[in-house]
């Protein structure tokens, strides 16, 4: 931490980070992290989805070990077994999933599981009242007492959480992602808080997408890009364009074999379709060869209109055209019949049967073609099997282990291998790419070229932009569950699509958030 | 999935014999052929209601209605035969198809109406034993039909028919769960219901089919029930649904769903009448015969639930013992 690049700071740091690195099978997820945390500042950490950021939380917060590195608290080494010492040493993580009982009160909440005892035994309300009283004034928080936090806004039940950790002295905050479900003046808010609490010493580590907030919010910044730091407090001066500059960073990126196979024919067209999950009024057409990106933040809801086109959520209004002709979605079975696949987000919880090998993974939505005489041939699943595991380049022995023990990337070829099994020629393929090494990316990426070769037509979801790009004919950009722009990728730059994405979403008018 | 003789069956039969092994020491009656024939008897009907049973829990469902079912079942063949005075064979197939009636609303509810299955048959549990005894004042029926007797204690070729019938119930189960699209959805339904929704299976027609067999097969499990004392009794058939979950279990079927060998639950059905042979051999009373018929169902459980514990602490006793 040299005095010329970090703007004054005369205490010493509260958390240092140093040269932490962690490492996923098949991904570098921290390269030597570094970085110091000072009372009475709010540290901006930023880098685009798979630059490490969640890496990093977990760590700080208890949830998993570093394989390497040191971490610092007022400069004494701290190791967290779990996330209850984490809390101990001081560290209090608000995630975006709040830990808060929603059925009980505030008072309850800020003094969950060590509430003060009284005489008997009993729990000592008058003196938990007290306390409570004590830190909503100390931090502004205009919120009763004695409400129950599930009636409370989301905004509500968030101060809830950070005065909960108020409560338990935590001396480092660290808020993820704390505005994905405000609103303008929720934010506002919230960002007073963080304010007052900064004026009062506290220290924070604030993560999140939307570069305005940041901008306005931090003082110093750290940038993330493909786990290592990509700019260092104070190397990067606290502005759009150069924070944006630094998450892209300028090197070349990962090779992107994309040939491009999109003729005029449109095969799939979506007019006004809603779904209640989320779809909002989306129109899309999709061309025969052609891959359509979808770019938009997480829960922009990119997967909620995935499911919609599949008939996982059904349809509250519009229509879907396949061919030109009305598809009727009951089920995603329709889907299925009708020649569509949806490779899911969640591998884990929506694609793999963890009870089934390879083989019975890859046939289970095919089983008609491993039939003979009303009978599933084992020798036919295994051919079958045995064939896709050659073309898509899975492991030798993925047909007859148990998913469970394969790796990312041969468990997500296993799923596009029950795909390719069906001969669906309209694959939506959501975050394919997600948690998975180099080189079975580059597989995928030849997939989807071979596949548009042979007139099959993608729709792709992708939070790494870089690919998004790369690999799509033309991008639509998503945001709270609707298509707000259309047009062909060359025509979009990265830090359009950051910016677009980024944006805290009123389309394109710009907004200012409040001191 | 597996289609050859695997551990999963191995492990219960192992667990059989050993079971056998322990009875066979503490009484000498053990091994009459007199009780083995009847103990065969008696385990052929747990079997083929666990087969039922099984399919269910391979969904990753539970049917606890088995029991009370059997004895609404028997009731309804008994006032069916000397009531209404239908024929013994049309009487039989009005019991076999309000089994399938009964699995149909089991199913339904639960899987379409998603009221767990827990529920929704621990609900039938209560409500059908309560619908056997509107019949008749509540009494037994006896005497219904001669030619009921003999499905029972009938013999083909030198065999018992009970024997008969499982062979030939558990050859279809288990061409059924290993051959068919069906039997493999049903794996799958109880692996990950959702990514079997999103494959384009019909969970809740899968869900629901699965509750059809086990109302067929409790049909016929009530038919044996009946013929073997020709008779119909809405006392009959209680804690067999247990009987037959834990011969599921005990064969290795996962709670969880989507893992287990219908083949095994056999094994599993045997294992649990041997032990309730040998606590009657030793005049063990029934009171407590229940509470090991408990400790039995938590301990099969318990080793579903810590397979991976246990794996791993077996497979380290063998790394610490030095092989060479």
């Amino acid at each position: 931490m040299t005095a010329a690049f970090s703007p004054a700071s005369p205490a010493p740091p509260v958390l240092e980070v140093d040269r932490v690195s962690k490492r996923y099978p098949g991904v570098l997820a921290n390269d030597a992290v570094s970085f110091s945390m000072f009372p009475g500042r709010i540290h901006g950490l930023l880098g685009e989805n798979g630059s490490g950021k969640s890496t990093i939380i977990k760590t700080l917060s208890g949830v998993q070990r570093p394989d390497s590195g040191v971490l610092r608290i007022h400069g004494r080494p701290v190791s967290f077994a779990d996330p209850v010492e984490a809390r101990k040493a001081g560290i209090a993580t608000v995630f975006q999933e709040f830990s808060i009982v929603p059925t009980l009160t505030v008072t309850e909440n800020i003094h969950l599981g060590r509430m003060p005892r009284g005489r008997l035994g009993l729990v000592d309300w008058e003196a938990m009242r007290a306390a409570t009283a004590e830190i909503l004034t100390r931090l502004g928080v205009d919120i009763d007492p004695e409400a129950i936090v599930g009636r409370l806004s989301v905004a509500g039940q968030q101060m809830v959480e950070i005065a909960k950790a108020v409560a338990t002295g935590a001396s480092i905050l660290i808020l993820d992602e704390p505005t994905a479900a405000l609103g303008l003046d929720e934010i506002a808010q919230l960002h007073a808080l963080l304010r007052r609490m900064r004026a009062q010493g506290a220290s924070m580590l604030y993560v999140s997408h939307r570069l305005d907030e940041v901008v306005s919010l931090v003082d110093d910044v750290t940038i993330l890009r493909n786990g290592k730091v990509a700019s260092a407090a104070g190397a990067t001066e606290v502005t759009i364009d150069r924070i944006v500059a630094a998450m892209i960073g300028s090197e070349v990126g990962e090779h992107y074999p994309k040939s491009r196979n999109a003729r005029d024919r449109v095969v799939l067209e979506a007019k006004g379709i809603s779904t209640l999950q989320g779809a909002r009024d989306v129109d899309l057409t999709l061309r025969e060869g052609e891959v359509l990106g979808l770019g938009g933040v997480l829960g922009a809801g990119r997967t909620e209109i995935a499911r919609a086109l599949f008939g996982a959520d059904a349809l509250t209004a519009g229509e879907i055209l396949l061919d030109g002709r009305k598809l009727r979605l009951s089920s995603p079975a329709d889907a299925v019949a009708a020649g569509l696949a949806l490779i899911s987000e969640n591998r884990k919880f929506d694609g793999l049967f963890p009870n089934f090998t390879g083989k019975a993974n890859i046939s289970i939505a095919s089983l008609d073609r491993i039939m003979l005489r009303g009978l599933l041939r084992p020798d036919l699943e295994d051919a079958n099997a045995r064939r896709l595991v050659e073309e898509l380049e899975i492991t030798a022995s993925a047909p007859d282990k148990a998913v469970g023990h394969l790796s990312g990337g041969n468990q997500q070829k296993v799923i596009l291998a029950r795909w390719l099994m069906t001969g669906a020629r309209i694959l939506i393929l959501d975050e394919p790419t997600q948690g998975i090494d180099v080189g079975a990316k580059l597989a995928i990426y030849r997939l989807i070229n071979r596949l548009t070769a042979e007139g099959k037509s993608v729709i792709l979801i992708s939070s790494d932009h870089e690919e998004l790009l790369a690999m799509s004919d033309r991008i639509a950009i998503v945001r709270q569950g609707t298509v707000t722009r259309v047009a062909p990728a060359g025509a979009l730059s990265h830090t359009d699509l950051v910016k677009a994405s980024d944006d805290a979403g009123t389309d394109g008018a710009s907004h200012e958030i409040p001191a | 999935m597996k289609f050859r003789l695997d551990p999963q069956l191995l492990v219960p039969l192992a667990a059989l014999v050993v079971v056998a092994a322990v009875v066979a020491l503490t009484s000498d009656r053990f091994l009459d052929p007199g009780n083995l024939g009847n103990l065969s008897l008696q385990a052929s009907i747990v079997a083929l209601i666990a087969i039922g049973s099984t399919v269910v829990i391979f969904t990753g469902g539970i049917d606890l209605s088995a029991g009370s079912m059997v004895a609404l079942l028997t009731m309804i063949l008994a006032v069916a035969i000397r009531d209404a005075g239908l024929p013994l064979e049309a009487a039989l197939v009005l019991v076999l198809l309000t089994g399938i009636a009964l699995g149909a609303f089991n199913g339904i509810v639960s899987a379409y109406l998603r009221i767990p299955s827990f529920i929704t048959t621990l609900a039938g549990l209560i409500a059908f034993r309560g619908m056997a005894l509107l019949f008749n004042n509540g009494s037994p029926i006896f005497s219904l039909d001669p030619r009921l007797e003999p499905i029972f204690y009938g013999s083909l070729a030198g065999i018992p028919l009970p024997f008969v019938y499982i062979v030939f119930f558990y050859a279809v189960a288990a061409v059924f769960m290993g051959r068919t699209r069906t039997g493999r959805k049903i794996y799958a339904v109880g692996g990950n219901p959702s990514a079997a929704r999103l494959s384009g299976i019909k969970v809740e027609r899968i869900q629901t089919t699965a509750f059809v067999i086990a109302g067929f097969m409790t049909a016929v499990g009530a038919i044996l029930m009946a013929a073997r004392l020709n008779s119909g009794s809405p006392n009959y058939g209680q804690t067999l649904e247990l009987q037959a979950i834990a011969a599921a279990v005990v064969g290795g079927a996962s709670l969880a769903g989507g893992r287990g060998n219908v083949l095994a639950t056999l094994a599993g059905s045997f294992l649990i009448v041997v032990v309730q042979n040998g606590l009657n051999l030793n005049a063990v009373p029934s009171s407590i015969q229940n509470i090991i018929l408990g400790a039995i169902i938590l301990l099969a459980v318990g080793i579903d639930m810590w397979r991976s514990e246990l794996t791993r602490a077996f497979a380290a006793l063998l790394r610490r013992r030095p092989f060479h």
